[in-house]
């Protein structure tokens, strides 16, 4: 049991990062961002690529956070003519051509071949102990993440994102450039869903194209939405929420009766969904809603 | 709600919960099997069949008095076709059910994610995925493919392409690793031989038309074109070939034709389009019983699923290697057996009950599966019988064995 438990808590550390960057754009800035996976895939490719061509898995992380960063700044220079919806428009698109970007440049990325076998960190500990020291390390990335986004969060910067969120005149008005920040933001963001996406690589060891659908990016935002955007807390418990609803739902079986084993598959798909839209119902804030808006 | 609710007391509840409901009374001797098949997902349309199939043949194990004493258990779940959500679901069979086995993983990328964590914890894993790495990285024999993997239908279609009498093959290919695999190794088997392709293009899924790419190819004038994607990719383009007046031939896999292909395209575009695929034995008996178990449990005909009859094989081969490797036996020592009871030099056995009486009695075993002979190769991969079919007046029909 432990070492399942161990795997739902990477999982909830990476799909946390992943939310945590989305909060920043969505939450605190107001950015409709429906491309995020892109920079998930940006991470998860950088770091495999790099520590399948023998360089240290640290190295590959950091490469794989940084590339996101950066993918996330043309696309920021776009995002400065457009309002929400159309910006929601562009980024899925982007996400979706960055995929078939990874599908098509064979050379680089094996299509959809995808990439297996690669590196763990802590190969040398017995696998269940390389698990918990995994855990940790993704527990510490969030941990960081979490106090910097809170530094940030209670810094002038935090107040003038949230301005740009609620009046974007109202911050031109004040001199300062609403443009500068979208970038910074979603940049910042970029980075952060970069890093979840190295960690998910690694821990995998097998990616390929089609595990960097739009559903991804769709399940940041039911984590963010489950969990209250504008909140770092809301974050956390949102993804934690979602892995709970996921995987909770297959220890269904042990307590309905009469369901065959492959009714069941689809019952569980249905409990997600109904879970979800209860849960959109009663409690459309989110569990942990954000104070500072009424 | 406060703000101390954290993830931490919500793995705690998680925890306490699963461990209330996830330790049920297991007998010391069962063996336990994780069935991991794609019920939702791309692979709905097999993944049920595989899973009811699994079930039903660990029932006919256990009927006969399970394997070597231990009594078969099936804990089933979903892949959803997808590698994040089997990666979990694997975690959950292998630590929280304590499964021996997983088997009836079906995309090449689900095995693919799962197979380091079966390697780790020395679990049988039995797939019918086909990605030529799922073969290297298997160097312990846990492992078995029972689809025939690209290499063999590559050769399978260079065969037909030859004994067809073709000297111009042109090659068009879905973009996926399985399509691309089968018409490289066609290309491969042609060159070889001394042929020569004339064209060779990848195409996109999920296109409304593909005309541009069809004259591309036409353009070469080939005589056949080896045609290697799924159903819905595959009708557009024999439908645009014929409003084209193509005269090349078109060679396609099985699993992108079959009666659906007829029922789009009607008689006069199908006339002629030649497919090659493997053939379950479908009068051997072993077949029978897996049709019978099929049809009682889907309430359709088994041969419509060609992967339920390989994941019914899987669950006797594998209670015949641990009937063979004793009680006692660990994984290794069963996964060593697998070979033993399935290759050509033994007596041949169509049914557990049978394979079982006889290994009693200290005979060499063959089990002809109900989805093919079941000889596996070097790489752990079942070499399955491939037949040539074609369409004729509105008829899908078979016409010969490959070799």
């Amino acid at each position: 049991m432990l070492p399942y438990l161990v795997t739902i808590a990477i999982m909830i550390g990476i799909y946390g990062l992943l939310t945590l960057g989305l909060n920043l754009q969505y939450g605190y800035t107001g950015l409709i961002n429906f491309g995020h996976v892109a920079f998930f895939a940006i991470g998860a490719y950088t770091s495999a690529l790099i520590s399948l061509a023998g360089y240290p898995i640290a190295l590959g992380m950091a490469a794989g956070t940084v590339l996101a960063f950066l993918a996330a700044y043309p696309l920021g220079l776009l995002c400065l003519r457009l309002r929400a919806d159309y910006l929601a428009i562009v980024t899925l698109s982007f996400s979706e051509i960055i995929r078939t970007v990874l599908i098509s440049e064979e050379w680089l990325t094996e299509g959809t071949q995808g990439l297996p076998g690669i590196p763990k960190p802590f190969s040398s500990l017995s696998q269940g102990n390389a698990d918990l020291a995994y855990l940790a390390l993704v527990a510490t990335a969030m941990l960081v993440a979490i106090l910097l986004m809170w530094r940030l969060s209670h810094s002038p910067f935090g107040r003038l994102i949230r301005a740009v969120r609620d009046d974007e005149d109202a911050v031109r008005a004040v001199g300062k450039d609403p443009a500068q920040l979208k970038i910074k933001t979603l940049m910042l963001g970029a980075a952060l869903a970069g890093l979840a996406g190295a960690f998910y690589a690694h821990y995998v060891g097998y990616i390929s194209p089609d595990q960097f659908l739009p559903l991804v990016t769709f399940y940041a935002w039911i984590a963010l939405i489950m969990g209250g955007a504008g909140t770092i807390t809301g974050a956390i418990v949102g993804s934690s929420l979602l892995l709970f609803i996921l995987e909770g739902s297959r220890f269904l079986r042990d307590v309905v009766p009469f369901v065959s084993e492959v009714q069941m598959a689809s019952l569980r798909l249905a409990v997600i969904g109904l879970g979800l839209v209860l849960f959109m119902l009663y409690r459309p804030q989110g569990l942990i809603p954000d104070r500072s808006q009424s | 709600m406060t703000v101390h609710f954290r993830s931490t007391t919500l793995l705690g509840g998680i925890a306490l919960a699963a461990s209330l409901i996830a330790a049920p009374a297991i007998g010391q001797e069962a063996y336990r099997i994780g069935a991991l098949n794609p019920v939702t997902g791309a692979g709905n349309t097999y993944g049920s069949g595989m899973q009811k199939s699994i079930i039903a043949a660990a029932a006919e194990v256990n009927a006969a008095g399970g394997a070597a004493g231990r009594k078969l258990e099936v804990l089933a779940e979903d892949g959803q076709t997808s590698a994040e959500p089997a990666v979990l679901a694997a975690k959950k069979l292998i630590e929280v059910n304590k499964v021996n086995a997983i088997l009836g993983t079906w995309s090449s990328s689900v095995s693919l994610a799962i197979q380091p964590m079966t390697l780790a914890s020395n679990i049988i894993l039995m797939h019918t995925s086909s990605a030529p790495t799922l073969f290297t990285q298997n160097q312990r024999n846990l492992d078995w493919g029972f689809q025939s993997g690209s290499k063999y239908n590559g050769r399978a279609m260079a065969a037909a392409v030859k004994k067809e009498g073709f000297t111009k093959p042109a090659i068009m290919s879905f973009n996926n690793d399985a399509a691309i695999n089968n018409v490289g190794f066609f290309r491969k088997a042609w060159e070889a031989a001394g042929g020569k392709i004339v064209a060779a293009l990848t195409y996109e899924p999920k296109r409304t038309s593909y005309r541009s790419e069809l004259q591309k190819v036409l353009a070469a004038k080939p005589d056949v074109i080896a045609l290697s994607g799924y159903l819905p990719d595959t009708t557009i383009i024999l439908r645009e070939a014929y409003e084209l007046g193509a005269t090349a031939k078109f060679i396609i896999p099985d699993w992108a034709a079959g009666p659906a292909l007829l029922k789009a395209l009607g008689p006069d575009v199908s006339q002629g389009v030649l497919v090659y695929g493997t053939v379950p034995n479908i009068a051997g008996a072993a077949f029978k019983t897996y049709s019978a178990a099929y049809k009682k449990a889907l309430n359709t005909s088994g041969e419509e699923n060609v992967f339920g009859a390989q994941a019914y094989d899987m669950v006797i081969s594998l209670a015949l290697a641990i009937e063979k490797a004793g009680a006692s036996a660990d994984n290794v020592a069963i996964a060593k057996e697998i070979r033993a009871v399935s290759n050509p030099d033994g007596e041949k056995v169509t049914s557990f009950a049978e394979g079982k009486a006889a290994l009693k009695a200290g005979k060499k075993i063959n089990y002809e599966g109900a989805s093919g002979p079941l000889d596996f190769d070097e790489d752990g991969n079942a070499v399955a019988d491939f037949a040539l079919f074609t369409y004729d007046k509105g008829q899908y029909v078979k016409r010969y064995l490959l070799q």
